[in-house]
C-alpha cells in the first residue's frame, strides 16, 4: 500500500500525516519508507518583472525542480528574451550561481535538462564570488538582471563601483568594429551594448526593453530589424553604423574621463 | 587584390580575433568568456574566406605567421587591461587558429 503527500510543517518536526481512509493499514509501529519524489519550488521575480504567462511560470518552475537534484547549486535565474518577449525568444538563458568553481557542471546540467524537456537552453556557471563582483561593475550583467526569476529572493543591490579596466574589455569588440567588417548582428550586439555602458556611467536605467527602444529611435525601424535579424547590409550602412559607434564610443571615454 | 593585401587583411582579422580568444582566457570571467570566445570564433571564419582567396606556398605561410605574431604582440601590448599572462599563452594559440585555418 502507498500514498502521496506532502510534507507539512509542525511544530517541532516537519510531519507527514497518514490518510484517513488508511488509518488500518498504517498502524503505529509498522515501519516504512519515505522517498522525495518531487522538490517543492517558489519562483521569485525581480522587481521590475510583469507576472509571466502560466506557461512559462510552470516551466520555469519544472526546470528548478529538474535541477534541484545538483547539491553544487547555489541559486539559479533565468534571464533574458524569454522573460520578456512574448514568442520572439530563441533559447532559455539560465544562470547558475555555485560556491566555487565546477568543471564540467555546465555540459552537465544541459545534458540532463535536454533530457527531461527537450528544449534550447544556454547555460552559464559562474562562483558567487565573480557574479557578486560582476554585478557592482558590469553594466551589462546588471541590464542582464533586470528582469529575471529565481529560485531564491533576490535584489539587483544599488551598489555599483566603476572599473575601468572592465569597461576598456567591453569596449574590445565594438571598437573593432571600426576596423573589420562582420556580420550585422555583431553591431547589433556591440550598439546595443554601448548604450548599456553609456547609461551606466550616466547613472540611469538599464532597463533591457528600453535599451531596444532608443536603439530602434536611432536606428529606424526597418535597419533595427535588419541588423537584429543577421541581414546583410551594404558598405553605406556599415558606414552609417560605424558612425554611430564612434558617437557612442566619445561619449563614454569623455563620461570615463570625468570620472 | 593582391596576395600582399591579402595578407595584411588576413592577419589584422586574425590578430584581432586571437586577442578576443586569448582576452577571454586570461581574464576568467564566466559570463564573458563565453561571448568573447564566440566573438573570436565569428571573426576566425571571417579571416578563413580572406585565406580562402588565395593558394597560399611555404614562405607565404611562413610570412603570414611572422606578420600576425607582430601584430597580435602588439594588439595585446596595447590592451594593457588584459592580464599580463596574455604573453604566455600568445605562441600556443597562434598555432592552434593557423592549424585551424590550415595555414600551419
Amino acid at each position: 500500500m502507498e500514498f502521496e503527500h506532502k510534507v507539512s510543517k509542525g511544530s517541532r518536526f516537519n510531519q507527514i500525516y497518514i490518510p484517513k481512509e488508511m488509518k488500518s493499514v498504517f498502524e503505529v509501529g509498522d515501519i516504512v519508507k519515505v522517498k522525495l519524489l518531487k522538490k517543492k519550488t517558489e519562483i521569485y521575480y525581480s522587481e521590475n518583472l510583469l507576472k509571466l504567462e502560466d506557461f512559462k511560470e510552470k516551466l520555469i518552475k519544472e526546470i528548478f525542480s529538474h535541477l534541484s537534484i545538483f547539491p553544487e547549486i547555489k541559486q539559479m535565474f533565468i534571464v533574458g528574451s524569454f522573460l520578456i518577449e512574448k514568442v520572439d525568444y530563441n533559447d532559455i538563458d539560465l544562470i547558475i550561481i555555485t560556491d566555487k568553481k565546477q568543471e564540467n557542471l555546465e555540459e552537465k546540467i544541459y545534458d540532463y535538462l535536454i533530457k527531461k524537456l527537450q528544449l534550447k537552453f544556454h547555460i552559464i556557471v559562474i562562483p558567487e564570488n565573480s557574479f557578486l563582483d560582476l554585478l557592482r561593475v558590469c553594466p551589462l550583467t546588471r541590464s542582464m538582471f533586470y528582469y529575471c526569476i529565481s529560485d531564491k529572493k533576490f535584489d539587483l543591490s544599488k551598489n555599483i563601483m566603476l572599473d575601468k579596466n572592465h569597461i576598456k574589455f567591453l569596449l574590445m569588440m565594438p571598437e573593432d568594429l571600426l576596423k573589420i567588417t562582420a556580420n550585422s548582428r555583431l553591431f547589433y550586439d556591440n550598439i546595443r551594448r554601448l548604450i548599456t555602458i553609456n547609461q551606466f556611467l550616466e547613472n540611469k536605467d538599464l532597463n533591457p526593453v528600453k535599451i531596444n527602444v532608443r536603439l530602434k529611435s536611432l536606428l529606424g525601424d526597418y535597419l533595427y530589424s535588419q541588423i537584429k535579424n543577421n541581414e546583410p547590409i551594404d558598405e553605406i550602412v556599415i558606414k552609417r553604423l560605424r558612425e554611430n559607434i564612434k558617437e557612442n564610443l566619445n561619449k563614454i571615454q569623455k563620461n570615463l574621463k570625468d570620472k | 587584390m593582391s596576395k600582399n593585401k591579402n595578407i595584411q587583411e588576413l592577419t589584422t582579422i586574425l590578430a584581432i580575433a586571437l586577442r578576443h580568444k586569448i582576452g577571454s582566457i586570461v581574464n576568467q570571467n564566466e559570463i564573458y568568456a563565453q561571448k568573447y570566445a564566440k566573438d573570436a570564433e565569428i571573426l576566425i571564419k571571417q579571416a578563413q574566406k580572406v585565406s580562402r582567396r588565395e593558394n597560399w606556398n611555404n614562405y607565404d605561410k611562413e610570412n603570414i605567421k611572422r606578420i600576425l605574431k607582430k601584430k597580435l604582440q602588439y594588439e595585446l601590448e596595447k590592451r594593457e587591461f588584459l592580464d599580463n599572462k596574455k604573453f604566455n599563452i600568445i605562441e600556443g594559440e597562434m598555432n592552434k587558429v593557423l592549424k585551424l585555418i590550415e595555414l600551419d
